[in-house]
Order: structure tokens, then C-alpha cells, then sequence
């Protein structure tokens, strides 16, 4: 608003000093014109009158010559008729009763008609008493030469005329005559009116007595003053200015008329001996319709300029705002990302030694291209199994970010009660071919690594084999399933290995493999494997090491070029240390309760034998009969004799029972736990056996082994 | 294991002595029978020489419970011993029951 204020008042500046200057050089210019225009008239007009004067004067030693004979004085004012073109008439007015014979009145006049030819008369009569005329009086009286008021000559001329006089005398130098030469004033009309200054100006001239000789309205010649035609005129100037006229001063004055039309008047007067004076009258509107007009136009481009810059200006503001907001979008989603980044982070287990382990050490690390990325992976021990995941949703950004939280939070619910890895997958397949709109897909790999007896077990779908770094770095062989949430009903395989003590199984995402350097080389499985080879070299393949060599070797390849992709690693070693056994006994049992007593008499044997006290002598003997109880109940059909196989051991750490049994595949530790937390009417008769056993042991842990379910309870020693 | 049902201040209180685990557990279950014909007295279940109890022998606790309840009974539990206790708490069953000291 303030830069819109500030150019409207810049261009109101140049508009009006630019209106000044023009309406300054516009009025110098009319006042010059107009007193041209007056000049030239008077000069014209003088021009014409001092040519009848000097022909009147030169003539005047032709009437004083021949004052004797008073016919010859026809001839006299005859040549000078003929000789001077602007003369229309001349005629010697003599005092009354000059000449005896001539009578009272002697007046010989020559005159030249409109068709050319000449008349020459005698005018004086009792009808025209010359004496009575005021040029004739005025001159004698004056005895001196003058220009006459205008007059209408009814008997000579018969014209309007103003007349120049001059006096006759005789030798002895008395007043004798009146040398009179008519003008018609139809001349002065035309000199005066040849040109105007402005189309529309009027030019007006005044006699010495303030009659109109010479003004647009002819019937006004004469008969009329200015002050009689102007009665209508309000503003007083009108008769400053006829004053001024009269009294033969020259000026400029404005008029203001009644209905408020603006005149300028300029005035001079003409002629040294007529006392005549002329004015100009302009309708200031004519003088000004220039300027006028040139204001109205630099108005509107005033106006139009204003508008443009108004336009600039808003179009300017908006574009500000519009970037402001973008701005706050930018900065409001760059927070976001932020929590989100922090949020994604924090889904992601970050390091193990597990506390109370030795047997198992992970490192986990996930760099996102981006704020969110579409890596994930997940770890975590349930019942002596290590559960551990990697996975590369496609694409990037916050889509990916969406898919790998899903995916992640299927990963923990489906393992929590799953141990099966191509279970797990296919479970979570199924739940997210459904929900999968956006045909985005995970490749996965899901391992669950036995902690008891190092047997992992896993399923790839369509992920990129982990290394298994031990003696040498090797691929894992893995079976191609199709990625997750891309084919419904899909049973994804599993397949086992068995990892010896010491071995790192590391896994990645192609993020990894496919970084790429400037040039777009990408590091690829050799590098990689080439790396993990001099961690062997080195003997630095725990998990921390491994990582940070791969970091390494991948920092140093790709350099200078723009991380394009998430980079994701997953680095598990299995560490079990064999231990010296204190302890180690069996009992065989039939599949029948009535066996239990026996099972009591086994606890407490081997409880007493590692002098546990009795309260935990009692947890043990209650985990180990829901244990075995389970396993009677459900391993075998009923009323078919089977046999379970108890096995005891202890080291320095731990008390592990192993429980064996060849019956059904049967997983109790996929059970869920019994809620505590219902009322006696909503609770149900069973289910709390498995509940116990997980309540009073540190762990379990069930494998199906050689066509044996095998069940194995752990109780940790010095606790 | 020894199961006493005895009547007692109008109550009827159950002897439980020795260890209850499963291989004994159907034949307590008999030996409760009279208790869950009860229509009319309050039960109380006396633990106080109880040694052990396993989840078979819970499940016949709760059934006493729910059954009595059924009735507008009320059943007690007397002389619960430590070790017994902390298994109680650990199942939720100490919410369960109401427990008089003896």
C-alpha cells in the first residue's frame, strides 16, 4: 500500500508541475499572440491612416492656393479621391458665408461609389448644416487635425465613415476651411477581422468616446457602448477595462460572466491621433483546450499507470504470501519428517549383548536416504530364539515409511506366537496382500536362529541372501518366494542351517550393494564380500566391527555422491560357549499322571543335588509337572501309550530341563497366555500350565527335532 | 493326600492335607463332590496342611468357586501357606477368593 501511496504521489507530482509549465507556457504564449495580433492590427491601421493623412496634408497648399476660386476646389477634392484608394470621399467644409455667392453653407465633396465612378457635389444646405457637426466643430475649435468619432454619412457617402480633418487658412493664416477625407469603416472592419488569434476569438474596436467601430454584432456598430452591451456583465473588470481603453493604456484582464464562462480581454490602443482602441476577447476554454485536453489524457494515463503498478504490486504480494505459505508448508512437513524420522528410528532396536547373554550379540543400522526411509528390520529373543527380520519396501519416502512400520509391527505380532519363519511370512503376506492398494511390496527375510542349539531357520522373500562370515563368507543359499503383499495365498518355504558358535550372519539391503559412486559404479557383492573377508583376516567379525568395516569400505567407494538409497545392516554372531556340565540326570516317564509323584521325586533329587532352597525347589517341581502334564495331555492321542524322556542338566549359569517326546508336532509356547486380570465367572476351568511354566522359568524354548518335539526349560543358577 | 469335608459353626470346611498335584487331582475332585451339592453353607476351603498345589488342583478350587457362587455361597480360604500364595498371585486367583487368617 505504502509503495502504491508513494508512486501516486510521484506521478501526481509530475502531473501537476507538469500541467503548471504547460498551463504557464500556454498563457505566456496566448498574452504574446494576442498583443502580436494588436500590434499588427495598429501597425496595418496606422499604415492606412497615416497614408490619408499625408495625403490630406499634402494637399493642403492646393486649397490654400486656390482659396480665390472657389470652383477649382470641385477639381481639388475630386484628384484627391482619385488619387488614394483609401479615400472614399473628400470635402472642404468653409466657414459659414465664405464665399458671398456661394451662400451660407459652401461645402464641395467628392465621392467615389461602390461601381467605380466618381460624383463631385456641393453638400452644405440648410439640410446639411455642417457646422453642426461635431468634426467640423471639434476641429475648428481645436485648430488642429483629427481623427472624427465614426459616423453614418446619410448625404454624401452614404456609408459609415470615420473622417481625418484637417484646418484651412488662408495667407494671412485665419481659419477658413475644414479639409475632411471619409474612410469607410468597412475597411477597418476588415483589417481588424483579416485574422483572429483563436477560431472563435472576437476582435472589437473603440472609438475615443467608447462607441463599438468594429465588433461581431454589425448592428451594433456605433450605436452601442461597452458599457450598454455588457448591463448583462456582473463582474465589474468589464468596466475597468473599458476605462483603461478610453483612457488608451494597454493591459490583459479576465472576465468572469454570469453563467461563469472565462474571458480574457486584451487590450491596446491604435493609432497616435484616433484615440481609438482595440480589444481581443478569448474564451479562456480555447486558449486552455489544449492543455485541457492534455490533462485529461495524462489523467487517464495517470490512472492506467496507478492501476498497472497496483496490479505489479498485488500480483507482487500474492506471490509473496504464496511463498510464505510454501514456506510454512515446507518448514511444517520438515518437521514432521522430522518426528516421523525420530518415531521410525525408534522402532528400531538398536543394539544387543541382550542383558544376561553371552551366547548372542547383534548390531542393528539403518541410514534413510531421506528423512523416512522404506528399510526396516527387527530383532528380538523369545523362548531361547533369537527372531530377527530385514526387509526393503519399494520405493522411498513417506509411502515406504508407512509400509515398513506395517510391516515391522506384523513382523513382532505374528512371531510373538509363530515360531515357524515360513509361517511368519506367509502370515504376513496374507495381511498385507489385503490391505495392499498400492501395490507397493517388501522383500523380507525372516530368520529365527535356535539359541540352544544354533539351528537357524528362515525364509527369503525375495531379498538378497545374508553373508554367513565364519571361517569364510559365504552366501547364504536361499529359495526365490515373491516379495511380500504381491501374490495372495502364497506358502512361503523355509529352509534351516546350522550356525556354528562364532559365526556372524550378516544381512543388508541392496542399498548396500547397490551404492553407487560418482561415475554410478555400484559397490556390489564383491566389494562386500571382499570386505567381509579382510574382517576374517583380521578377526574382527564381531558384530560392531563388521559393521563399521562394511561402513568403512562402503564410505570410502562411494565418496563424494549423494546417498540414493536406504542403507540398512543387520549384523547377528551366534556365540554359544560350551560349559563344563555339574550335573546331568534322566527320567523316562509313560505318558500317564499317575506318573507325576515320580517326576517330584526327579525335581527334588536334582534340586538337592545343586542345594537350591526350597521355595524355588517348589517353582520347579510345579513348572517341570504343568510341563510334563501339557505334554501327556496333548502330545499323544488318547488311550495311545507314548513315552516322554526328561533330561536334567546344569553348569555353573543355568538349570535346564529338555523335555522329549515323539508325539504330534506341538508347540506350546504358541499358546496364548492365560488373562489373569478375569472375574471367577469369566474364567476358564484350564489353561494355566503353559502360563506357569513361563511365569517360574527364566525361559523356554520348543524345537521340533528329528521328529521329536522337544521342549527345554531354563532356570538361571546364582540369581 | 487326605481330603476331610467337615461342618463346622455352620460352615463347611474342607481339609486339604499333603500335595495336590495331578495324579491325585480326580481323586479329590471326587472327594469334593458332597461340597458342590451344598445349597445352604458358606465353604471354607482349610489349606493348612497343604504342601503343593499344581494347576489341576487350581482348576478344582475354581470349580468349588464358581459353583457356590451360583448359589449365593461364599467360599474361604484358611491357613494358605507362603509358597502357596505367591502361586495364587501368580495365576490371579488371589483375586478370586476371600482369605481368613487362621
Amino acid at each position: 500500500m505504502i509503495i502504491l501511496a508513494i508512486a501516486a504521489m510521484l506521478l501526481l507530482i509530475i502531473f501537476v508541475s507538469q500541467f503548471w509549465f504547460a498551463y504557464r507556457g500556454i498563457t505566456s504564449r496566448a498574452n504574446t499572440s494576442a498583443r502580436n495580433e494588436l500590434e499588427i492590427k495598429r501597425l496595418n491601421i496606422e499604415r492606412k491612416l497615416a497614408r490619408v493623412e499625408t495625403a490630406i496634408d499634402n494637399m493642403e497648399w492646393a486649397v490654400e492656393d486656390n482659396l480665390s476660386n472657389p470652383d477649382v476646389m470641385f477639381d481639388v477634392v475630386l484628384k484627391i479621391v482619385k488619387s488614394n484608394k483609401d479615400i472614399v470621399g473628400c470635402g472642404i467644409s468653409f466657414l459659414p458665408n465664405f464665399y458671398p455667392s456661394k451662400g451660407r453653407w459652401f461645402e464641395p465633396y467628392a465621392v467615389r461609389r461602390s461601381d467605380g465612378h466618381y460624383e463631385t457635389m456641393q453638400l452644405g444646405s440648410a439640410d446639411h448644416d455642417y457646422t453642426q457637426l461635431q468634426l467640423y466643430t471639434a476641429t475648428i475649435e481645436g485648430d488642429s487635425c483629427l481623427w472624427s468619432e465614426p459616423y453614418l454619412d446619410k448625404d454624401g457617402a452614404r456609408m459609415m465613415l470615420t473622417s481625418y480633418t484637417h484646418p484651412i487658412r488662408d495667407k494671412q493664416g485665419r481659419l477658413v476651411a475644414v479639409l475632411a477625407a471619409d474612410v469607410s469603416l468597412d475597411w477597418l472592419n476588415d483589417v481588424v477581422n483579416a485574422h483572429h488569434v483563436y477560431p472563435t476569438s472576437i476582435n472589437l474596436v473603440l472609438s475615443k468616446v467608447g462607441c463599438l467601430m468594429v465588433c461581431p454584432t454589425e448592428s451594433l456598430t456605433l450605436r452601442r457602448t461597452i458599457q450598454e452591451v455588457s448591463r448583462n456583465v456582473e463582474d465589474t473588470t468589464i468596466h475597468e477595462v473599458n476605462r483603461n481603453m478610453l483612457a488608451g493604456e494597454e493591459g490583459h484582464r479576465i472576465i468572469i460572466n454570469r453563467d461563469g464562462v472565462k474571458k480574457h480581454v486584451f487590450y491596446a490602443p491604435l493609432g497616435c491621433n484616433t484615440g481609438w482602441s482595440m480589444a481581443v476577447v478569448c474564451a479562456d476554454k480555447e486558449i486552455y483546450h489544449h492543455l485541457r485536453q492534455q490533462g485529461l489524457y495524462m489523467t487517464i494515463l495517470m490512472v492506467l499507470g496507478l492501476l498497472i503498478i497496483a496490479f505489479i504490486i498485488q500480483r507482487m504480494i500474492r506471490n509473496m504470501y504464496r511463498i510464505q505459505t510454501i514456506n510454512n508448508e515446507k518448514e511444517r512437513i520438515g518437521n514432521e519428517l522430522r518426528i516421523a524420522s525420530a518415531i521410525q528410528n525408534g522402532m528400531l532396536p538398536k543394539t544387543a549383548p541382550f542383558s544376561g547373554r553371552n551366547d548372542i550379540e547383534v548390531f542393528g543400522s539403518l541410514v534413510p536416504a531421506k528423512e523416512v526411509g522404506g528399510d526396516l528390520y527387527d530383532f528380538y529373543i523369545r523362548d531361547e530364539k533369537l527372531f530377527f527380520c530385514i526387509g526393503d519396501v519399494s520405493g522411498k519416502g513417506i509411502p515406504a515409511s508407512l509400509v515398513m512400520a506395517v510391516t515391522r509391527s506384523l513382523f513382532r505380532a505374528v512371531s510373538a506366537h509363530e515360531s515357524h519363519p515360513g509361517a511368519i511370512v506367509t502370515q504376513i503376506n496374507e495381511s498385507m496382500y489385503e490391505m495392499n492398494d498400492s501395490n507397493m511390496f517388501v522383500t523380507l527375510f525372516v530368520g529365527v536362529l535356535d539359541l540352544p542349539s544354533g539351528r537357524l531357520r528362515y525364509s527369503n522373500a525375495g531379498h538378497c541372501p545374508p553373508l554367513v562370515v565364519g571361517s569364510s563368507a559365504q552366501p547364504l543359499p536361499v529359495e526365490a518366494n515373491v516379495p511380500v503383499a504381491l501374490v495372495s495365498a502364497w506358502k512361503y518355504t523355509c529352509q534351516e542351517t546350522m550356525i556354528k558358535p562364532q559365526t556372524t550372519i550378516f544381512l543388508y539391503t541392496d542399498g548396500l550393494t547397490e551404492a553407487e559412486d560418482i561415475s554410478h559404479n555400484q559397490f556390489g557383492e564383491e566389494r562386500m564380500a571382499t570386505a567381509a573377508r579382510r574382517a576374517i583376516e583380521n578377526n574382527a567379525i564381531d558384530p560392531n566391527s563388521l559393521y563399521q568395516r562394511m561402513t568403512d569400505a562402503v564410505n570410502v567407494f562411494v565418496d563424494k555422491a549423494e546417498q540414493s538409497d536406504d542403507l540398512t545392516m543387520l549384523v547377528i554372531q551366534y556365540k554359544k560357549e560350551q560349559r563344563d556340565l555339574r550335573l546331568q540326570r534322566h527320567l523316562t516317564l509313560t505318558n500317564n499322571t499317575e506318573e507325576v509323584p515320580k517326576l517330584h521325586e526327579f525335581v527334588t533329587g536334582v534340586t538337592d543335588a545343586l542345594a537350591m532352597d526350597e521355595a524355588i525347589s517348589m517353582q520347579l517341581d510345579l513348572a517341570l509337572e504343568e510341563a510334563v502334564v501339557n505334554v501327556m495331555s496333548y502330545a499323544y492321542q488318547s488311550g495311545k501309550k507314548g513315552s516322554i524322556d526328561i533330561e536334567a542338566k546344569a553348569d555353573d549359569m543355568k538349570l535346564i530341563f529338555v523335555i522329549r517326546d515323539s508325539g504330534i508336532p506341538f508347540d506350546p509356547t504358541a499358546k496364548e497366555d492365560a488373562d489373569t486380570t478375569l472375574s471367577a465367572d469369566e474364567r476358564p476351568i484350564g489353561g494355566l500350565g503353559i502360563f506357569l511354566v513361563r511365569q517360574l522359568m527364566d525361559s523356554i524354548n520348543y524345537e521340533r527335532v528329528d521328529g521329536q518335539n522337544v521342549l527345554t526349560l531354563i532356570k538361571k543358577l546364582n540369581s | 493326600m487326605n481330603t476331610t469335608i467337615k461342618l463346622e459353626n455352620d460352615n463347611q470346611v474342607v481339609y486339604f492335607e499333603g500335595r495336590l498335584d495331578t495324579s491325585v487331582a480326580s481323586q479329590v475332585n471326587q472327594d469334593v463332590q458332597p461340597v458342590m451339592e451344598n445349597t445352604e453353607h458358606d465353604i471354607i476351603l482349610d489349606c493348612s496342611k497343604l504342601d503343593y498345589i499344581s494347576s489341576s488342583g487350581l482348576r478344582i478350587f475354581l470349580s468349588i468357586l464358581k459353583n457356590a457362587k451360583s448359589k449365593g455361597c461364599h467360599v474361604f480360604i484358611r491357613g494358605i501357606n507362603a509358597d502357596i500364595t505367591k502361586v495364587f498371585k501368580m495365576t490371579g486367583f488371589f483375586n478370586l477368593f476371600e482369605f481368613i487368617e487362621q
